[in-house]
């Protein structure tokens, strides 16, 4: 066949990459050279004067990366673990092992924003029947209102919403593990711990890295429950990068700048989470 | 090491039913301590499930289970001291090659200096001294097969180490050779050897005794010489060597003669004591010799084809529309015309209702 041909059959593959993938990213890129603002919008060119106020004069940009990083590796954590925990609890045969499954899976089925309203409802610190309880003993923790409490209720809303996620990928993963490797642990003696350190969580390693990788990625895109429960509050306490990008962007208008912000948290995470994935191999991936 | 014994064992995987369908029937059989032994038998004819009763995988639904004349059929897995090589290696993937021998040893809370001592014995034992720091998974197949089999053998109260077709992903020249150090471990270990293979090659090559099964049935249990020569039933025939036997329709004649055909043929079967008149007379490829002109003992046929093996030529007769297949030297030349099967009296075998009188 000649050689042009093979274009002609790549060209409306390659079409829509360029229309979905390539063009809005050029696109914020040259964006991200401009002052386009509600003042004066067009797409001028300042040149690297965005990056530079970035860097030099925008540690609120820098601190709200701290916070995604810590919500979202604590929120990651948790539902990796408490995932695998319910996995591994409806992953033998049990009684009523349908019906857990199906249990675990509703919070994901839920629609977020909804549920992140209700949750706030629940920890409302004057109304919610949370502190209702809490009254009980004389406490009325602010539950949306401190500094430290707002993330913890950001990190529960979170890992309430998505631990079903990896519940399932767990799940699916630990179904399809050979039965022979259990059968050698149990003829060498191996107790239901060492069966776990040495025989389940070796091979459900590269599942385990896909799920985690999964629910990183989504979990720095964090923005409706912050959105919805605190609005970055109280002052930035639970402020996170897409949420400030959200209000530079879409309150502020300052499209250029947070064209600007958004290609630095889009390269950020791209170097974040291929080191995160390479610890995460060396980590789990012992010997392979 | 122990002796294992089978009592009554059978096993149906639908014990509840109204018509159990039994994967084994019932049998009994006894395993000498030390002895190498060949489960055979094509795919579904029960093996692996008595491989599992054996290793506790299983409990049997009907019969015990002794070992040493202790029962334990009930007893799990691990209290049963048993060792398996699985078709797969096994490996536990983050250890080392000696953290891996070790395993059932720390498992079992052996001291630091047996356990050393017990790992350093079975690698040198297994050629895999030179590997013990290296990380198990980084091995080849054959390597980590070895591994697996290790893990059975550093443990001293193992009755058995059972091999559930163990060779299946190892390369052809690489079986040979492990065929050969699994033979080296049981003269060494005197330790009593199961191995299930549906390959007909490798249980003749290993074992000294072959069982060989067929739809949950142990249809006969020999040496591979025995196995070879006097199949006890037509299946053994057929499922033994390469070709498989060959088998005619004959008719009783009297004592010891039968009738194919128009020809009469003479064994060393005593038939005094066989009713039917409906027989099937058996030899193998390897003893049939062929002839240009007829004679006692010979068979007119017509020649359809001559295959050159190499080592042999074989030769496809036909004999009243039955092809037969013949093992002739390579040098031997084969006429097309005039040609008679002659079938030595000796290495006849006469089978009634496929089995052998």
């Amino acid at each position: 066949m000649n050689f042009k041909h093979k274009y002609m059959f790549l060209l409306p593959g390659l079409l829509v990459l360029l229309a979905i993938l390539i063009f809005p990213i050029g696109f914020t890129v040259r964006l991200s050279l401009s002052s386009w603002d509600s003042f004066y919008p067009g797409l001028d060119f300042i040149g690297l004067e965005n990056y530079i106020r970035l860097f030099t004069d925008d540690s609120r940009f820098w601190e709200a990366f701290g916070r995604l990083s810590l919500l979202s590796l604590t929120t990651v954590f948790l539902q990796y673990i408490i995932g695998f925990s319910l996995a591994l609890l409806v992953w033998k045969e049990i009684r009523f092992q349908r019906l857990f499954r199906v249990l675990f899976l509703i919070p994901m089925m839920t629609t977020p924003v909804i549920m992140t309203v209700v949750w706030r409802t629940f920890f409302n610190e004057s109304l919610g029947p949370v502190n209702d309880f809490f009254n009980l003993f004389g406490m009325q923790p602010l539950w949306l209102s401190s500094e430290i409490l707002s993330k913890f209720t950001v990190v529960l809303v979170e890992v309430w919403q998505w631990t079903p996620f990896m519940f399932l990928l767990l799940l699916a993963g630990l179904l399809s593990l050979p039965k022979e490797p259990y059968l050698a642990a149990s003829i060498d003696g191996a107790g239901p711990v060492r069966t776990f350190v040495y025989v389940t969580f070796p091979l459900m390693a590269p599942i385990s890295i896909g799920a985690i990788i999964i629910r990183l990625i989504e979990a720095s895109k964090i923005m409706d429950t912050v959105y919805v429960l605190t609005s970055g509050g109280p002052g930035t306490s639970t402020e996170t990068s897409s949420f400030y990008i959200f209000i530079k962007g879409l309150r502020e208008f300052q499209f250029g700048y947070s064209a600007a912000l958004s290609i630095t948290y889009l390269v950020v995470m791209i170097i974040s989470f291929t080191v995160i994935a390479k610890i995460l191999v060396k980590m789990m991936v012992r010997g392979e | 090491m122990a002796k294992i014994t089978l009592q009554n064992i059978a096993h149906s995987y639908n014990p509840g039913a109204a018509e159990k369908i039994y994967a084994l029937n019932s049998f009994d059989m006894t395993w000498v301590d030390g002895g190498r032994y060949a489960i055979l038998g094509p795919s579904g004819c029960g093996k692996s499930t008595m491989l599992n009763i054996m290793s506790g995988i299983v409990t049997p639904s009907e019969g015990k289970l002794l070992f040493d004349g202790v029962d334990v059929t009930n007893v799990s897995t691990s209290e049963r001291n048993i060792a398996q090589v699985f078709q797969f290696p096994v490996i536990y993937g983050t250890m080392t090659v000696e953290q891996n021998l070790a395993f059932p040893l720390v498992c079992r809370n052996y001291d630091k200096p047996v356990i050393a001592a017990k790992v350093q014995e079975v690698a040198e034992a297994l050629s895999l001294e030179k590997l013990l720091k290296k990380s198990a998974s980084k091995l080849t197949a054959d390597q980590k097969q070895l591994i697996s089999l290790g893990r059975g053998l550093v443990r001293d109260d193992v009755s058995a180490v059972l091999m559930d077709e163990p060779l299946t992903v190892i390369d052809p020249d690489l079986k040979f050779r492990l065929r050969r150090q699994l033979k080296e471990i049981n003269h060494k270990y005197s330790s009593t050897l199961i191995y299930v293979t549906h390959d007909q090659n490798e249980a003749m090559t290993f074992a000294e005794n072959i069982i060989v099964m067929d739809e949950g049935n142990i249809v006969q249990v020999g040496t591979p010489a025995e196995l070879f020569e006097r199949p006890k039933t037509t299946f053994v025939g057929y499922f033994i060597g390469a070709p498989a036997m060959n088998f005619i329709d004959c008719e009783a004649y009297e004592n010891k003669t039968v009738r194919l055909g128009d020809v009469m043929i003479t064994t060393d079967t005593d038939m005094s004591s066989v009713k039917s008149k409906r027989l099937k007379l058996g030899i193998r490829a390897e003893y049939i010799k062929i002839a240009d002109k007829m004679g006692t003992n010979r068979i007119p046929v017509s020649i359809q084809r001559v295959e050159d093996l190499g080592s042999h030529k074989l030769v496809t007769a036909v004999f009243n529309g039955l092809n037969l297949k013949v093992k002739a030297d390579r040098d031997k030349l084969i006429l097309s015309e005039d040609v008679y099967l002659e079938l030595p009296p000796e290495n006849c075998c006469l089978y009634v209702d496929d089995t052998l009188i």
